[in-house]
């Protein structure tokens, strides 16, 4: 069963393997948890969130184009999920483990750019406090290793502009993080 | 929940047809209902642009502007509110349903949006080589009222008036127009001395439907405004113009007596109407 794509696993179902599905559920369930986790608090409400998703998915399946990248469609379903809940609750917050933390610390090269004494919660209220515009991208480039033309289908919009918001929210991040430098100096 | 949970509870909701697939002709319906509008949308504002063109080049409605600050208010009457409020209607809807598709966030929607609008003004813009305006034209002169709503051509105006000099008096000049013989007044008005019978004018003004005091008043020439010059012969008589169609069939068979005194009355310049009466037998 792994050796199938997404894609050959949906055309089985769309064959009438319904049973299928379970496995599509067990790929994806980790990493939409994962990610929706950056903007959403309640571990509930994630759960919920993904049943939402993944019945969607299911629902919808003969709208899903076999000759795109299913990851990018089921991560599309799910971000949309997101920022409705968003939307009527107004909370997100985000929460990194370590090797989160590592990966964007090495990533966006904060550590060169300020000084050394970043804290793991620094970069997680400077990401809770982060427009949701520049959110998303940088928690799809740097937390689930997504790439320009990955982001560019789930959030639906051009490469470019992918690459824009990723080094803004990234110049915002170590502006904020700086800030904050500088008031545990003092 | 656990991991496991919400595998078996979606499945579950599965197997027990709780949640079933959408049918695959739902989004087959969606997706050709999406083209279809799109395309349609984007062929009206073709031809929406395209009658624009065709009544800003073809009627007097611009050429009120040079008359400067007084041609102003002929302008703004004649102009063609609901065709251009509907074209931009159109090309919003356009650019929504561009929106939608699969592939508009490819490119930024800016660059996608003025690429449509320029493609839909130039396919418009090569419109204008074809008859089609014509074609308009005289629906609207027919009286189809759902194109003469688009295209005011047939409406009096109170502000500007072009049309042939059919005579001209001391004070006055009675001028053929689409709609019929208009008088004018022209008195206190300089230089008319230059117009003649049967030159073509425009001026603008102030009046009603009866009577029309002229402002300023100039020498035209015709093939600048074609619509106004054909709904001048459509009314009073150039046969040419003519949608023979319309004609009944025995007034298509005339002899060679008949001929020449529908010419002759049609040189004194009668109305088709009363040459057909008159030499017809």
């Amino acid at each position: 069963m792994d050796e199938l794509t997404d894609e050959q696993v949906i055309s089985a179902i769309l064959d009438g393997d319904k049973d299928l599905y379970r496995e599509i559920i067990k790929r994806y369930e980790k990493k939409l948890s994962h990610y929706l986790l950056k903007f959403l608090s309640d571990r509930d409400d994630i759960e919920d969130i993904l049943q939402v998703v993944f019945i969607k998915v299911y629902k919808n399946l003969y709208g899903f184009d076999i000759n795109k990248k299913f990851s990018s469609w089921i991560y599309r379903i799910a971000h949309n999920e997101a920022v409705n809940y968003l939307k009527k609750r107004k909370s997100g917050r985000i929460s990194l483990d370590d090797v989160e933390y590592k990966l964007i610390d090495e990533k966006a090269d904060i550590r060169g750019e300020a000084d050394r004494m970043f804290l793991k919660e620094d970069i997680e209220k400077v990401l809770d406090d982060m427009d949701i515009k520049y959110k998303e991208p940088i928690v799809l480039f740097y937390f689930e290793n997504m790439s320009y033309d990955e982001i560019s289908d789930i959030l639906r919009m051009p490469k470019n502009t992918v690459g824009t918001l990723i080094m803004r929210g990234k110049n915002s991040i170590k502006d904020k993080l700086e800030e904050i430098n500088k008031k545990h100096e003092r | 929940m656990n991991d496991e949970k919400l595998e078996n509870s979606i499945m579950g909701k599965i197997k027990s047809g709780q949640v079933k697939l959408k049918s695959k002709y739902v989004f087959l319906a969606e997706k050709l209902g999406l083209g279809t509008a799109f395309t349609l949308s984007v062929l009206l504002s073709v031809l929406f642009f395209n009658l624009i063109l065709f009544y800003l080049k073809e009627t007097d409605n611009l050429k009120y502007l040079s008359f400067g600050k007084f041609g102003i208010f002929a302008f703004l009457e004649s102009f063609p509110y609901l065709l251009v409020i509907v074209f931009i209607v159109l090309i919003a809807l356009s650019g929504y349903l561009l929106t939608k598709s699969d592939v508009s966030y490819k490119k930024p929607f800016g660059y996608l949006a003025i690429g449509m609008v320029v493609l839909i003004m130039i396919f418009g813009g090569i419109l204008t080589y074809t008859n089609l305006g014509q074609k308009f034209e005289r629906e609207a002169r027919k009286g189809n009222e759902s194109v003469r709503a688009f295209l005011p051509l047939s409406e009096s105006r109170n502000n500007g008036i072009a049309g042939v000099v059919s005579e001209k008096g001391e004070d006055y000049l009675i001028i053929q127009t689409p709609q019929g013989l208009r008088r004018i007044e022209t008195k206190g008005v300089e230089d008319i001395s230059d117009i003649e019978k049967d030159q073509f004018i425009i001026a603008v003004g102030e009046g009603d439907k009866f009577n029309f005091k002229v402002i300023k008043i100039k020498i035209a020439d015709k093939k600048d405004m074609p619509s106004i010059n054909r709904g001048i012969d459509l009314k009073f008589g150039d046969f040419k113009e003519k949608d023979i169609k319309f004609l009944p069939p025995e007034l298509l068979q005339f002899d060679e007596v008949e001929k020449t005194c529908i010419k002759e009355c049609f040189d004194l310049n009668n109305g088709p109407d009363t040459c057909f009466k008159k030499c017809h037998k």
